[in-house]
This record gives C-alpha cells, structure tokens and sequence, in this order.
C-alpha cells in the first residue's frame, strides 16, 4: 500500500478505478516567415483564438444548471483574457516585427505573463499564472491542430473513475458533474486556484499538488482519495478500503441529514412556527450563521471591540463593526450594549479588584456610570439601524430607574444624530437582558416599557443559585433544570407574552439540545445560540407535538425534585 | 485628457471577478483608457495588466482616459469603484 499526500480539496472520500490522462508535453515549432507570409500568419493566429473562444463557449453551455455561480464567471473570466491586448493583439505585433511563425509568438508572451505573475508576493496573484498557462495551451492546441485531452472528449468513459491528470482547467473542471466523476487527482494547483475552488463548491473530493501522481497511478488501478486528509491511497487491501468504505457512508450520512435538517424551515410537528438566531461575536461570524440557515442574530456580542487595549474603540471604529454585520445579514441583528465588568475587564481594569466582581461596576451599569463609553457606542449602534434591521438589548438591568436612564440616553444620543443629519431607526426597538433575578421577578414591569426580553441563562443561573462558575468548589451546584431557575424563566415567557412583546433566549440554554421541548413547553418561540448548535436544536423542534408538551412542563414545573425533573426532561426529550 | 485619482474600496481589491467587471465596463468605451500606480501604467482593457497591478483594498490609482467619451467612460468607472463592484464590501 503506499499513500502519497497534496493539498486535500472537501471533506469527502472518493474510491474510484484511476483514469489517467497522459498530456505529453508538446514541443513548440519555432521558424521564421517572410514578409508576404505575415498576413496569412496572423490570420491563423486570430483563429486559433476564435477556435478557442467558440470551444470556451460550448463549454460555458454544458455547465448544468445547478452548478454553483462560480463555474460560469470562470469561463467569463477565460473568454476576457482572449480579448486581452496582451494575448490578442501583442503576439501578432511580435509575428510582425519578428518574422516568426505565431506559435512562438504566442509562447514567448505566455513565458513573459507567466513569469510576471509568478514574481507577485500575493500567493492568490502567483496563481494566475495557471490561468494564463491553460488558456494559451489552448490557443497553442488550436494553433498545433492537437485534438484537446479534455473531460469532454471521453464522454460515458468516466463515469465512477478517479481522473488523475497533470492539471485541470476549469473547463475541465465544470463538466464533472454532468460526467459523474468520484474524485480527482492532479500534480499542478494549490488549495486556492480556481480548479480548487470549483471542486470545493461541487463538493468532489481531490487532492492536488501531488506532484507525481500521473507517474505513480496506474490507469485502472483502486485508488482512494481522502479529501480531508489530503491523501492518495493506492494498493490497499480489502480491511484498508472496508474501512474507507464505512467513513465515506458515515460523511454522506451525516452530510445529508444535516443538509436536510439546514434547509427545513424550524416548525414544530404540529405548524407552530419557532424561530431560530445565531449568537455572533466578531463580523466574520455572519458566514456561520448563514451557513447554519439562522433566521437573524438574536445576540451580537460587542466585548472583543473593547478587549486587549487600553482605550476604547471609537464611534466611527464600531459603527463599522456593527454595519458590516447588518449590511452582511440581511436579516434582523440584535446587538447588545457593552456587557464587560467582572471577568472580562478592558485592558488596565477600571475598578480597582473589587471582592465580588460579578456583583460589582459591570454592564449597564458601567456605562451608566461612564457616558465617555456609552454614548459613542449607541451614536454608532443607531447609525448601524440606518442600513438595517436593528434591535439594541441592554444587560443587567435590574431596576427600572436603570431602564429609565437608559432611555435618556438614547434620546439624548438620537437628538446628537439628528443635529448632525445622521440616519437612523427612529423606531429601533429596545429590549433588555433578563439576567437578575430582580428583573424575572419583576419582568411583567420591564415588558410594559420594553419592545422584547431576552434571557440570558448564564449569569440567570448565577445570580439565581448564588454560585461563582468559574469557582470550581461549587460549580456543581450550577443547575439550569433547578426548579427556581425554571420558574423564573417561566415568569419571563409569560410576561411577555401578556404583555404581547417576543422573548427570546441568548443563554448556553437555549443551544442545548436536551431542554429544547421543556422550553417550547413553557412556551419559549425563540432561541439564539452558537450557529453550529442549530441543526440538533432544529431537529428537536421539528419532532416536537405541542399539544402534549405545555402538559409535561408544567409537570416538571410543579415538580421540587432536580433528579425527578431531571429524569422527566430526558423521558420528554423522546416525546 | 482628464486625469483623476481614485481609491480601491472593496474588501478584495482587484481581484479576478471585480478586474473582470471593470474590463467590460472599460471595454464599453472607445476612449483609450488607463490606471497607473506608482510608475506602472496598465490598459484598463485588459484583464491581465489590471490583475498586474495588484491593486488591493486602500490603493490610491489614477485613472488616465482619452477619446471622444471620456467624459462619460470617467463617471461610469469612478461609480463601479465606488459601488465595491457590486460586492458586499
């Protein structure tokens, strides 16, 4: 058995019979023309490049239909470079002046393209050099007559086959599907050429860059390609590929149910609609959370903006934090005013080691004590509304003369807009964060001067439980199912919804799939969490029966018991 | 002859399909027309010389055009910088 290793391209494992295309290098004719030849010279060479873009284009109509939007602006990008000056018109000026036949022509400004790029520092600019290499060697062909190596000219010979090739356009690249490849294998190309990119998004395993591999592989050979691994496998024995066979079932298994599970919209069994967000930190979160289908961000962290540094970012420092968010999610964004204090400190520590942190300046109430922080951070979170659906939740609110302040401030803040001729939501809804036990008590007084709550379970638990999580002798006792936490949550939901405003849940909680259906039991309809939990919270929401649910929570409700209510969360979980 | 500065705002910078853009809008004019960075000069028809220049995020170019509508060929290549090349960013 021997395995060599590349740049592993998806995820997948193909295990296919080799097919190797054999390009043998060609030799470029160089001779000399006289003058009269000149016209018919460049004629040729200006065919070469109409044959070419006629051949690119026939390609462009073979791409199926469902193949991602990438595979077509290849090509585009292909049939620009022919209309190049560079490639179009300079070689017929060096057929003119240098009396040589156009295939040298044309190799000695390909050699020049090449070598220009190969000289950039950028790594994704150095490999444009591919791109110049495939389209003249097609021109090159075209000029030669040599009938192109290409995927299509062995139509039904590749169905099920590992291709293994010296490198692949594109071109090449966009008719797999419709040829039903498993897998490729090429010496040339890095993990971000455009071949690459095109194998990614048509989810093909390959591994390129191997070097080798036309002269190792034997045709027909069982090859493996591991993908993740960036692995060639030849020769294994029948244990070696049982083992393969079972991971490749295992990724496509789990692939489709998830894939299944990402585009289905979040309904219980019985058509109530539940809504799922995604807790995000930093702007580059946005992709994980389309990825995961999340219907809006219920939580927008803005710690790190504030973290490792000593002064805080400025307005116009957050507010493009905070749009490229908006702008990049399309869907509605919940983001949440400055909640550090306690264990998370701007660099330097404002309060000088208070005993009790958690219990200390932190949250709203830092920046209620410290506007200089506050004000810059809701001029830009309002600037922010103005390109966007936006929300603003405030945490730790544990009194409604807090709430009151708060208010001010905005208004204060939307009056400093409006002077500087600034756009904004006028309307930007307002929430807060039902972290205090004093605000779940008092949550039906906040949901009358609020626009939605949310709750957030950890601190919830914390405060609830009179625990320090991260002191490890009693973090045991940190119980989300303990039957205070439950009711306080409880009177949360219900608050809301007399007094007709959404809760939602941001807390580690609400992403744990295990307490999913006690949640929509109690009556929870939306849950924000880390965009990788929502497929398993999805799956439970899609088996969940809301006529039989409200009856189980309110069992476990009544119930004083932790391990009883423990043991009831588990039996309603196959509910 | 106008000559005019213009600065490289999206995220990518000139990369393949933003380069792209610009050639066929570049193409679209008969004027003659150029972007030159630091000494280097490049045809803003080809799609090549504009991957050349190696334009990322924040680079300041000029923008050289000459014909009949270059007043035109100015505004339609100074609005597609402007809008990021239709991208996000």
């Amino acid at each position: 058995m021997l395995t060599l290793y590349g740049a592993g391209i998806g995820k997948g494992i193909a295990i296919g019979r080799a097919f190797v295309m054999q390009r043998s290098a060609i030799e470029i004719p160089q001779y000399s023309i006289q003058a009269s030849e000149i016209g018919s010279e460049v004629d040729r060479f200006r065919k070469a490049i109409e044959d070419t873009r006629i051949q690119l284009r026939e390609i462009e109509s073979q791409i199926p239909a469902d193949a991602p939007p990438e595979s077509k602006s290849f090509i585009e990008v292909y049939l620009l470079m022919l209309k190049d000056p560079l490639i179009e018109q300079q070689p017929a000026e060096t057929i003119r002046e240098e009396l040589c036949n156009a295939e040298w022509a044309l190799r000695k400004h390909s050699k020049a393209l090449v070598d220009t790029f190969d000289r950039m520092q950028d790594p994704y600019l150095r490999e444009k050099k591919n791109d110049v290499r495939q389209i003249t060697s097609r021109i090159q062909d075209n000029l030669l007559h040599i009938p192109k190596q290409s995927i299509a000219a062995h139509p039904g010979q590749l169905e099920g086959r590992v291709v293994i090739s010296h490198d692949l356009s594109p071109a090449d690249t966009v008719q797999f599907k419709n040829q039903k490849i498993m897998g490729f294998v090429t010496d040339l190309g890095g993990p971000t050429s455009h071949t690459a990119i095109l194998a990614r998004s048509l989810k093909i395993p390959a591994v390129v860059g191997l070097h080798r591999a036309t002269r190792y592989i034997r045709h027909d050979e069982v090859v493996i390609v591991d993908g993740k691994r960036g692995a060639i496998v030849m020769g294994a024995d029948e244990g070696v590929l049982d083992r393969y066979r079972d991971r490749q079932a295992y990724v496509i298994r789990r692939k489709r149910e998830l894939d299944e599970l990402r585009d289905a919209e979040p309904v219980t069994r019985d058509g109530q609609t539940v809504k799922l967000l995604a807790n995000v930190e930093l702007p580059d979160d946005v992709r994980a959370a389309h990825r995961s289908r999340a219907q809006g961000v219920g939580l927008f962290r803005t710690e790190y903006l504030f973290m490792n540094r000593t002064e805080p970012p400025s307005e116009q420092e957050q507010f493009s934090a905070y749009s490229q968010v908006v702008r990049r999610m399309k869907s509605s964004v919940t983001i949440r005013t400055l909640d550090l204090g306690a264990d998370k400190q701007v660099d330097g520590g404002r309060s000088e080691d208070p005993t009790n942190p958690a219990l200390g300046l932190r949250a709203v109430r830092l920046c209620l004590h410290e506007p200089g922080l506050f004000k810059p951070q809701l001029r830009a979170v309002l600037r922010a509304s103005a390109l966007g659906p936006v929300q603003v939740v405030v945490p730790m609110l544990s009194s409604l003369n807090e709430l009151d302040q708060v208010f001010d401030m905005i208004a204060e803040t939307k009056e400093e807009l409006r002077q500087r001729g600034e756009d904004f939501d006028e309307e930007i809804p307002i929430g807060g964060m039902v972290e205090v036990p004093a605000a779940a008590v008092s949550a039906d007084l906040f949901a009358r001067r609020l626009d939605f709550l949310s709750i957030g379970t950890n601190d919830l638990i914390q405060y609830t439980l009179a625990i320090d999580r991260v002191d490890d002798t009693v973090n045991y006792l940190y119980d989300p199912l303990h039957p205070s936490v439950l009711r306080l949550i409880k009177l949360t939901i219900d608050a809301g919804e007399n007094a007709g405003i959404p809760v939602t849940m941001c807390g580690e909680m609400a992403g744990d799939a295990r307490y999913t259906k006690l949640l929509l039991g109690m009556g929870l309809k939306i849950f924000s969490m880390d965009p990788t939990s929502i497929p398993e919270v999805k799956r439970k929401v899609l088996e969940a029966d809301m006529q039989r649910l409200p009856d189980e929570a309110e069992k476990i409700m009544a119930c004083g018991d932790s391990n009883a209510i423990r043991d009831m969360v588990v039996a309603m979980e196959k509910l | 002859m106008i000559k005019q500065h213009i600065e490289v705002i999206n995220k990518l910078g000139l990369h393949a399909r933003a380069a792209a853009r610009l050639v066929k809008e570049a193409s679209s004019f008969d004027s003659e027309i150029m972007l030159c960075r630091e000494g280097q000069e490049v045809n803003a028809k080809s799609i090549m010389g504009i991957m050349m220049l190696a334009a990322s995020q924040g680079t300041r170019l000029q923008l050289k055009v000459n014909g009949v509508d270059e007043k035109t060929a100015v505004d339609s290549i100074v609005r597609l910088f402007l809008s990021r090349f239709g991208e996000d960013e």
